[in-house]
């Protein structure tokens, strides 16, 4: 392999890591601030990517815009289920695990909707930039990757600016840190806790809008993506947004040359490998604590 | 229970040793009707509920085996059908290779899926929690991706499989014993793990990790164990269960569907209980064949798995042995523990 062939697979594996990046800061925020593991994070990506998909298909709409506007829907829709569902798991032992199962549930039940109604057909989105690839030199790059590269960026540094300089924000952070000493400290954590689920839920909303365009997707399709997000998110250590975004941005790039070497379909076995060896040196994760579980 | 385990003092063992006379009735003439179903073919044809009671007893043995590390152990596996599907493909390579009867090497089948469990035990076992059930989903997708692509076992459309030679009026009946055997084996095995020694470390595990290991307790060795031992009996109906459809396919075995059902099951039943299980596989089994007919959709199916599950955790999360027993309610017949 050449140098010039390396880099073209590593600057194709970086746009696709942005994304997964984008994909996996919502989970990590869920678990951090709430030690919520959200098992349905994928599907509700891909209810996502449904929505831009038939935004696109059926109206015409673009899925930047529908990236947009699915920001503030897939908050209500996290702020409501937050509300629902957990207040009345909160007090149990084993807290974390019951968000396991639960939203497991949660899954099924988006997922079979999900078939029922929009079938198990594969969708992509195809705007025009889609199709099209730009060269830089002597390199191309996928226009519609790189624009959904940059949108994800774009969300990752809104969500690091609204964490680093705001009041609520402040109560995020602090709750992610020792949600008992924050709750002590006058932090509102029921409310603290609404907003975060909210925000990580908008993250999916925005990453499954990007992914309409990118990868083709069916209902069943996000098995596969929450298990790479959750080996991200354990892999950085459960909780951290610095290794989670450094995870995935490294993983993909990893996977890029695993599926140029070996075979695209071998490509998702990087993630689990590493998850793999991970667990065994170092449970808990690159940037992790060690756990208090 | 769980809570009221206190190391050195081996209350239950002493309890199993008062098996009342109702529950032994009742044990007695089950599974005196079980043994002889079958011969209702001379009735009618009888086959459906065959089939049904066939699928009942190999969920019954599945969830069961899920239960020893998800309920006794607290150790929660979405991907333990891993072991369902390696032992179907185990016996049906020993059946197109060298020509044994599935029904032969079923138990090799389980002992292969408990090597891959030791394996997957020695890989996860310095991780709690969400990190665990986290690598056993990984775990599943590895296997998956393995099976999807690897052609010597036919890739993700499979392998056929030759139809046993028996009579077909009766074709069913040989599923119909074995699976009935994994079930009793698999419900057995919990009833001995739950009175047993290990059993108590593993429940102790269950309650509080940390303290397990500060009385004495070697809890890597017995998460191990349980994870390997939770592996048997799936292997098991996983090598019956593909002879009993004469093909091999990956969708059959390695959905995450599959592993959502153990779950649900034992869950709905009754987690750390061995009566939970039996009860709840009845119940999702009946229940899915309700709703198949009813609403014809195998998607809508999906909901209702995932809807049970979510009712279950939020308004009686100790199933139903758990919640019955919790309010003194739990008639005796029920009470296998």
């Amino acid at each position: 392999m050449t140098v010039a062939a390396a880099l073209q697979i590593a600057i194709l594996g970086l746009l696709l890591g942005g994304v997964y990046a984008l994909m996996s800061s919502g989970l990590t925020l869920m678990f951090g601030v709430m030690r919520v593991v959200n098992l349905a994070h994928g599907a509700f990506i891909v209810l996502a990517a449904y929505f831009s998909f038939f935004m696109w298909d059926l109206v015409g709409i673009d899925p930047f815009v529908s990236m947009v506007l699915a920001l503030p829907l897939f908050f209500l829709l996290g702020a409501v289920v937050y509300r629902v569902f957990f207040p009345r798991i909160e007090g149990s032992p084993r807290f974390t695990e019951m968000t396991v199962l639960m939203t497991f549930g949660f899954a099924f039940v988006v997922e079979g909707l999900m078939s029922y109604y929009f079938t198990g057909i594969f969708r992509t989105a195809s705007p025009g930039y889609a199709r099209v690839s730009i060269t830089v030199g002597s390199f191309y790059i996928p226009t519609g990757q790189l624009l959904a590269a940059g949108a994800s960026a774009l969300l990752l540094i809104s969500l690091w600016a609204f964490l680093k300089f705001t009041h609520t924000g402040y109560g995020v952070r602090a709750t992610m840190q020792n949600r008992d000493a924050a709750q002590i400290v006058g932090v509102d954590v029921r409310r603290v806790s609404t907003v975060a689920f909210g925000i990580g839920m908008a993250l999916a909303g925005g990453a499954g809008a990007l992914i309409s365009f990118i990868l083709p997707f069916f209902p069943a399709r996000h098995w596969q993506w929450i298990a790479i997000l959750l080996s991200l998110v354990v892999l950085g250590g459960m909780g951290s947004l610095k290794g989670a975004v450094i995870g995935a941005l490294g993983l993909a790039v990893a996977s890029s040359f695993v599926g140029d070497i070996v075979g695209l379909v071998w490509a998702p076995i990087t993630f689990f490998g590493a998850l793999f060896v991970i667990l065994m040196v170092r449970p808990q994760g690159l940037f992790g604590k060690k756990a208090r579980v | 229970m769980a809570e009221q385990t206190t190391l050195g003092h081996p209350v239950e063992l002493g309890e199993m040793a008062r098996p009342s006379r109702v529950r032994w009735a009742v044990v007695g003439v089950a599974t005196l009707l079980l043994l002889v179903l079958p011969l209702a073919r001379f009735l009618d044809s009888y086959n459906y509920v065959l089939q049904i009671a066939t699928v009942i007893f190999m969920w019954v043995s599945l969830s069961s085996s899920w239960n020893i590390l998800g309920g006794y152990t607290g150790y929660i596996s979405l991907g333990h059908n891993v072991f369902f599907g390696i032992g179907g493909y185990v016996a049906g390579l020993l059946l197109l290779e060298l020509g044994w009867s599935p029904f032969l090497t079923a138990p090799l089948a389980g002992l292969v899926s408990m090597l891959l469990g030791l394996v997957a035990g020695l890989i996860t076992y310095r991780t709690q929690g969400p990190s665990f059930i986290i690598s056993t989903i990984a775990l599943l997708l590895v296997v998956t991706l393995l099976m999807d692509n690897w052609s010597y076992l036919g890739g993700s459309s499979g392998l056929s499989l030759p139809l046993p030679g028996f009579d077909r009026d009766w074709l069913k009946v040989p599923f119909y014993y074995a699976m009935l055997v994994a079930a009793i084996g698999a419900v057995l095995l919990a009833y001995r793990v739950q009175h047993s020694k290990f059993g108590l470390a593993l429940r102790a595990i269950a309650s509080d990790e940390v303290k397990a290991e500060m009385a004495g307790i070697s809890t890597r060795r017995f998460k191990v164990m349980a994870f390997s031992l939770s592996a048997f009996f799936p292997g098991v109906v996983g090598a019956v269960w593909g002879y009993s459809l004469a093909y091999l396919r990956p969708v059959i075995f390695f959905l995450i569907a599959v592993a959502a059902r153990m779950v649900l099951m034992a869950i709905i039943g009754g987690r750390g209980t061995v009566a939970g299980p039996v009860i709840g596989a009845i119940l999702i089994v009946v229940l899915d064949e309700a709703s198949v007919s009813f609403l014809g959709a195998s998607e809508l199916n999906l909901v209702i798995t995932g809807l049970l599950l979510v009712v279950t955790l939020l308004f009686f999360p100790l199933g139903i042995v758990g919640t019955l027993r919790d309010k003194n309610r739990l008639p005796s017949w029920l009470d296998w523990d």
